[in-house]
């Protein structure tokens, strides 16, 4: 067989000249490789004359190698065609897809490419070594995923070590009022399992805690943990709430999406799990005083559980799996000036609204619009949720807010549509009389019952338009959105008193130090890359660490809670058969090599 | 009426500037936007759409392209780096080629080359013509007098000549835009009413631009207007008093003092926009098609020739003043007598022209529609 081998030169992993002539030479030697021509970056490729040069090489095979080779792949089927040779011998070299990602990773490029020649998939030539395997698994994160996760392994008997960063387990569907499109209460779903979390035998709870550092290799990873100072007693405290009653610092409440206030010394949220006050040492007097000013809280505390003087406390700890369940946060919304948020008071994050309107939030589920009122302590006015304020009469709900956008994120974040009708029905719901408009690009319902839910949304009286919003402007204290409805070419004004801004998500914050410190990469946007993007969308580079949830990319809740389940399956086996497998760094170039050539004679 | 489809058009575009219209996803963000875009001229989202799908008919038949002032505000927004700003300018660039049924235009806007090439050629052939002209009948050693080299009597006549060519051509061009744009489309019946009282409107838009002032950024239209007023100005005094503006060396300082005001008003205009176009300083200025370069460059270099021309003269030196004089010519003749027609310039009749026909045709359309249309999605709810 005679093989051709077509280089296109985009992206990372042969961004320069010498990575691209070492590949292209590598590729040369391979056996039955004929010819092995560059394409350029961004090329455009003729079938005609393709075909030509197909036929003077008399080439029985195409191998196409880069980022997106499958991006070619028409031209040169058609070319092969056009050349009388065999249509289906177009083979694909995808770098991005088997992680070639990196500019260092010419030596993965040259195994994909490799594997290619011989005809054998990817993920079947490079299989790593078997290692042993601690049965002890560590999960950080405590999500819904990370939730999920650890629950599935705890319940089949082996230990796991759960860590969050905050005071709470629960993450960001904790702070939800409804899911879509079931419309069942997020907390009713949630709840359950954080207890069962909290009780669990086989479940070392670790919150306020973060990963500092983690040795070791697949199956016998080393973890240390930092156990921030909760300066409470986790076991004795029975969140009578005393102290946070006495303590005279507030601040923005994280739960609340800072639409509320709590004190310095607080529990996230009733339901948290480790039911126990917690103090925010940046926030809190006597800590930031160096204990010479208040204390007031464990004066008062009558269980005496509170320790201002308390330090913080490491952990190491012996596992054999990773998962990282660590999430998203939002993109900051003051970024996109075009919609005012920061300077309309009006204008609504999603997180915000969620919280506005969940029945266990500042207003007691009521949707109000902010009110202002005089701030005493800092002798300025400020704009407040107030219970018995105002009603909007209308809300508009902007989808894509930082999504799909070259001037933020590429991406699209998957969950803004189906959020947004769901918004858009708890208006209708609790406001029957308000008018309810969503600008949105295209409607992403792709989920099960999710178009089925679009349908219920219109159906239920909200003015559903295709065209982004591109500005909102005031006039005499009255917001206007404006926008184009792209279905009939007509220019739209709506005078509205409530905006709701569909903003995009973005990987969590200290996301790069997690990658570092476990050895995996990222994607282009910064999510934790996965090992392969369809044969292995949950595991990773290196061996026994796993992703699940948010992390890898932006999903809903079943997608989530799915991943994490089939997490829980992957570690489950290791651990059950004692081997796990080694990461794929451990495999030399010979290596997968040898096993591709071994598999292509069988 | 069925549609033609020009699937080439969008590769046809890209000569014209419009690099990234097939990059749009159709968000509606730079409708959205723009404070000209308002019902029945909703751009420059629809213009990208009927170019991705080659409705070569509907895009030359649109005023929209001259409704947009390009103040970049677009461009700057669009989520998919599409430059609906670029688009609208490269669609004003392809319709005056589209106007224009000598074809130079779209030879102009398709080559740089040949565009360089005429304005050098008439260029050559206006100077020998006036080096002939004047030694023929009078003394380079006098600038003016009986004797003048180039007399203002002489060259007044040849000025007339001139505009009134360039006018013809204009005009024709301009009854091929109102014939695409308003006249071919029989759904819309315009009262011959509407273009008398909407007449005041012509000479509104031209003089005070009073559309882009309406853009949220308010320095490119101050810009703008300062350096049309200025170009208007010195239009006026060459063709009227042009035996004033040449008398001297002593200054006339009632013609001179709006000499000297226009001169300024357009160095400084076409400086400011130079320097513009050369840092990017913001979206409308990172694409810079050769039309735009050679529209700033031309008048930069009319003007200081026609400075230098008048230093010279006014301090005496009536043979440098003469040839300064013939090179000025040089140049001023060859923008007129091509850019005028076929060029950027050519945008000083169809800008307003588009804004005059918007608004009769606007009022052809009311009366057709008894009532708006809902929307699909409206309906829908």
């Amino acid at each position: 067989m005679r093989i051709g081998v077509y280089i296109c030169q985009v992206g990372s992993a042969l961004a320069d000249e010498a990575a691209l002539e070492a590949v292209a030479h590598y590729a040369a030697n391979l056996p039955q490789v004929e010819s092995v021509r560059p394409l350029g970056s961004l090329p455009t490729i003729d079938p005609d004359a393709l075909a030509e040069e197909i036929a003077a090489a008399r080439l029985d095979a195409i191998v196409i190698a880069g980022d997106s080779p499958g991006f070619f792949k028409p031209a040169f089927t058609r070319a092969m065609a056009l050349a009388d040779a065999d249509p289906e011998q177009v083979r694909l070299a995808s770098f991005r897809e088997h992680g070639g990602v990196t500019q260092d990773s010419s030596e993965r490029a040259k195994s994909i490419l490799a594997c290619a020649v011989y005809g054998v998939p990817f993920p079947l030539a490079a299989v790593p070594k078997e290692t042993r395997t601690n049965a002890a698994t560590l999960v950080i994160g405590a999500g819904i995923s990370g939730i999920q996760t650890a629950l599935e392994i705890a319940d089949a008997g082996k230990r796991v070590y759960l860590v969050e960063r905050t005071g709470t387990i629960g993450g960001h569907m904790a702070m939800f009022d409804k899911t879509f499109p079931t419309l069942d209460c997020a907390a009713c779903i949630l709840t359950p399992k954080m207890v069962s979390v909290g009780q669990h035998e086989m479940i070392d709870l670790l919150t306020y805690s973060e990963v500092e550092a983690i040795t070791g290799s697949p199956g016998a990873y080393k973890a240390t943990v930092l156990r921030n100072a909760r300066r409470v007693d986790e076991e004795s405290c029975v969140a009578c709430g005393i102290c946070s009653d006495v303590c005279p610092v507030s601040v923005p409440s994280e739960f609340d999406a800072g639409i509320a206030t709590r004190k310095a010394i607080y529990i996230p949220f009733p339901q948290a799990v480790p039911a126990a006050y917690l103090v925010d040492e940046s926030a809190c007097t006597y800590v930031q005083s160096n204990g010479k000013k208040c204390g007031a809280c464990a004066k008062k505390c009558p269980k005496d559980c509170i320790d201002l003087d308390a330090h913080g406390d490491v952990l190491q700890i012996e596992i054999g799996n990773v998962v990282v369940a660590t999430g998203y946060d939002v993109l900051d919304a003051h970024r996109i000036e075009q919609y005012g948020y920061g300077t309309h008071p009006n204008v609504l994050t999603a997180l915000e609204f969620e919280r506005l309107t969940n029945a266990s939030g500042p207003t007691g589920g009521r949707i109000v619009l902010k009110t202002k009122r005089l701030n005493k302590r800092k002798k300025a006015e400020e704009w407040v949720f107030d219970p018995e304020g105002p009603s909007p009469r209308s809300v508009a709900i902007i989808h894509c807010v930082g999504s799909r956008d070259a001037n933020f994120n590429a991406y699209c974040s998957r969950v803004c549509c189906m959020y947004s009708l769901k918004f858009a029905h708890l208006v209708k719901e609790k406001l029957p009389d308000a008018t309810c408009y969503e600008f949105y690009i295209d409607m992403r319902a792709f989920g099960k019952g999710y178009d089925e839910f679009f349908q219920r949304i219109k159906a239920e009286g909200t003015f559903v338009m295709r065209g982004r919003s591109g500005t909102i402007t005031e006039h005499d204290g009255q917001m206007i959105v404006r926008g184009e409805d792209i279905i009939s070419d007509k220019m739209m004004e709506f005078p509205v008193d409530m905006v709701l801004l569909a903003v995009g998500l973005v990987p969590a914050a200290r996301s790069d130090q997690l990658a570092w410190m476990l050895g995996i990469p990222r994607d282009e946007a910064g999510w934790f890359a996965e090992a392969d993007y369809n044969a292995d969308p949950t595991g990773t580079e290196r061996g026994g660490v796993y992703v699940a949830g948010m992390c890898q990319a932006p999903k809903d809740i079943p997608d989530t809670v799915a991943q994490a389940s089939a997490v829980a399956a992957r570690v489950l086996k290791t651990i059950v058969t004692g081997k796990g497998v080694d990461s794929l760094e451990s495999l030399s170039l010979e290596d997968i090599e040898t096993r591709a050539k071994s598999l292509a004679t069988v | 009426m069925a549609l033609r489809i020009n699937p080439k058009l969008i590769d046809e575009l890209e000569v014209y500037g419009a690099e990234d219209v097939s990059k749009c996803y159709h968000c509606g963000n730079c409708s959205a936007v723009c404070v000209h875009s308002s019902d029945p001229y909703v751009f420059p989202r629809r213009s990208m759409r009927n170019l991705q799908m080659g409705l070569e008919d509907k895009l030359k038949g649109g005023l929209e392209p001259w409704l947009c002032y390009y103040c970049g505000e677009c461009s700057e927004q669009c989520p998919r780096e599409a430059e609906p700003g670029e688009t609208m300018m490269s669609l004003r660039r392809w319709l005056t080629s589209r106007y224009d049924w000598t074809g130079i235009s779209r030879l102009f806007y398709r080559s740089w080359r040949w565009e360089v090439g005429a304005i050098l050629l008439v260029g050559f052939l206006t100077a020998l013509g006036f080096l002939l002209f004047g030694f023929s009948q009078g003394s380079i050693t006098h600038y003016n007098g009986s004797n003048a080299f180039l007399p203002s009597s002489k060259i007044h006549v040849f000025d007339w000549t001139l505009a009134m060519l360039l006018l013809a051509v204009l005009l024709s061009n301009a009854a091929r835009m109102w014939w695409y744009t308003v006249g071919r489309d029989r759904s819309v019946k315009v009262p011959m009413k509407s273009y008398i009282t909407k007449a005041y409107l012509l000479p509104a838009h031209f003089i005070t631009q009073m559309r882009y002032a309406k853009c949220a950024r308010k320095t490119p239209w101050l810009t703008h207007l300062v350096l049309m007023l200025s170009y208007l100005t010195m239009l006026v005094l060459i063709m009227f008093f042009l035996s004033k503006m040449a008398s001297g060396p002593k200054i006339d300082w009632y013609v001179h003092i709006f000499g000297y005001l226009a001169t300024v008003g357009l160095v400084v205009g076409s400086v400011l926009f130079l320097r513009n176009r050369l840092r990017k300083s913001s979206a409308q200025y990172t694409h810079s098609h050769e039309s735009d370069w050679l529209f700033l460059v031309l008048l930069l270099v009319v003007t200081l020739t026609g400075i230098s021309q008048s230093i010279l003269h006014h301090s005496g030196v009536d043979v440098a003043a003469n040839i300064m004089y013939v090179v000025h010519l040089s140049v001023v003749v060859p923008m007129l007598a091509l850019e005028v027609p076929f060029g950027k310039w050519s945008h000083l009749a169809y800008r307003p022209l588009a804004m005059y026909f918007a608004d009769v045709r606007a009022e052809g359309l009311t009366r057709r529609e008894p009532a708006s249309v809902p929307s699909e999605g409206l309906r829908a709810a």
